[in-house]
């Protein structure tokens, strides 16, 4: 059995690479900025990045918490009524031809240029931003999700059929668990878009959150601080798709396994 | 009579199976033989119920309880569930706890050890033991097979053929088989029924009177290999070879 150790030093020479790459680009980076090719409002140092990844002026927390909360909340209703349209679409031949010309046109159009039509609706607050992220997280979800519910082994239903069970039992024994690995892509998905849609509301419309730190740094030319944000950003979308993949590993012990 | 006649996703009307009628024994194997695109499968599905006959009516004797265990082609396991979970699926569907019975059946088509493995970690052949003991695991008193071992390796699929032979005779289970395999078709039944190409109709009716334990040496048995030619020339009156054009 090999050591937590030598699967650390393992998983670090596989990465050696692509951590070189992250390496040498830094270097590069801070080369440039020494030698001043590039004005520092265009391009911050990466020290100055740093800097103000540290800096208290920004109250780093408090627009995490800001974001996270927005992500958090849409993605979870988005996600619940993805699945649960999904559900019904999948279980009425009737909605599924009603209904699915227009969730594939309306995922086809750009859904952030609805962001100034929400608010107008809605006012500027919260709920008004959460909508924004409800609609980018609600729609690949329920195109993902739906063929796993539909798409099932007809011989299973016969099976489920023969022995007398309900379209209930039918839909938890065995249309929900066939969808999940579809679901869980729906799901990388909807967390990415929910970031997007949580900055991009934020950028129409707010007075906190990382995508409000990023468009106020823009009007005061704070390069620094923008690229702080940005980081913060980058790594509060890995954090979240990494949950998401840590979720769909604890749910589906079957996935990817060979004889 | 029976009949089946499907819609197709172009709007034409298919007939599947017509004209249709036999009767089910209690306690007998019957094989229904043919080739593929037949009904075979249909007429399965029509005995169990799950699709209702165009045409005609499936009669059940009103004293006997109608308890169906069901084999398909692929084993179609699930596979999210653990060898032990899928076998246990129709208990969990008829509201009955039975660990016992899960276990007993695990050991008998030789899956212990593999209890909590997920189907796509076992070969075929040990996919298709897993799919044998789920449906016999809620001591059905008919099971309907569909060609239950289509795709296997020859050697794999005679180990099997034996093995559910025995199994079939020891829990007293009327078996339907549909299948496209003379061999399998003879080994397994005690009357096999040939059907044409679609629509499946009854071609004929051959009685096997081999003994009721089939062991591997019945292969080698003189009345095995007329009862396969016998039914081998059926098949190809039906479906006449046609000798290859010379250049």
């Amino acid at each position: 059995m090999p050591t937590s150790r030598s699967r650390i030093i393992t998983a670090l020479k596989d990465r050696a690479s692509a951590i070189s790459v992250f390496v040498v680009v830094i270097l590069l980076w801070q080369c440039e900025s020494s030698y001043g090719l590039i004005s520092q409002f265009l391009l911050p140092t990466p020290v100055s990045v740093v800097a103000e990844l540290f800096s208290v002026t920004a109250n780093w927390p408090a627009q995490i918490y800001v974001t996270l909360k927005e992500v958090l909340v849409g993605f979870f209703f988005g996600a619940l009524s993805g699945v649960g349209l999904a559900v019904m679409v999948a279980e009425s031949a009737f909605l599924r031809k009603t209904l699915m010309p227009y969730l594939i046109g309306i995922e086809a159009i750009p859904k952030i240029a609805l962001a100034p039509l929400i608010y107008i609706l809605l006012g500027f607050n919260d709920l008004a931003r959460i909508i924004m992220v409800i609609l980018l997280v609600f729609f690949p979800i329920v195109l993902t999700t739906l063929p796993g519910l539909v798409d099932v082994d007809r011989d299973l239903i016969y099976l489920m059929k023969s022995l007398g069970a309900e379209e209930t039992q039918i839909l938890y024994k065995v249309r929900l668990p066939n969808s999940t690995p579809q679901l869980f892509i729906g799901l990388r998905l909807g967390v990415l878009a929910a970031v997007i849609g949580s900055v991009i509301a934020e950028f129409v419309s707010s007075t906190a959150g990382l995508g409000f730190i990023i468009i106020s740094a823009q009007s005061t030319f704070n390069t620094s601080l923008a690229f702080a944000a940005f980081i913060i950003l980058a790594l509060l979308s890995l954090g979240l798709y990494g949950s998401v993949e840590l979720v769909a590993h604890v749910t589906m012990p079957w996935y990817g396994r060979k004889s | 009579m029976l009949g089946k006649r499907y819609r197709s996703v172009d709007g034409t009307i298919i007939e599947a199976i017509r004209d249709v009628s036999f009767e089910l024994v209690q306690g007998e194997v019957l094989a229904i033989l043919g080739p593929t695109g037949c009904g075979k499968s249909t007429l399965l599905r029509l005995i169990s119920g799950v699709e209702a006959p165009s045409e005609g009516t499936i009669e059940r004797d009103k004293d006997s309880t109608f308890n169906i265990g069901f084999i398909f082609q692929d084993s179609s396991l699930m596979r999210w569930r653990t060898v032990y979970d899928n076998i246990k699926l129709p208990l969990e569907i008829l509201g009955r706890n039975d660990p016992k019975k899960v276990d007993e059946l695990i050991h008998t088509v030789n899956l212990t050890g593999f209890e909590n493995a997920y189907p796509a970690e076992l070969s075929g052949g040990m996919r298709r033991r897993a799919a044998i003991a789920r449906s016999l695991v809620h001591e059905p008193n008919v099971l309907l097979m569909d060609e239950p071992l289509t795709g296997l390796d020859e050697i794999t699929k005679e180990v099997l053929q034996t093995e559910l032979s025995y199994l079939i005779r020891k829990m007293k289970v009327t078996c339907v088989l549909v299948t496209h395999d003379i061999g399998e078709a003879v080994i397994l039944s005690d009357r096999v029924l040939v059907m044409s190409p679609r629509p499946g109709t009854l071609v004929d009716e051959v009685r096997v009177q081999l003994p009721s334990v089939r062991e591997p040496a019945v292969r080698s048995d003189e009345r095995f290999s007329d009862y396969c030619m016998f039914i081998r020339k059926r098949l190809n009156i039906l479906h006449p070879l046609r000798e290859r054009e010379p250049h």
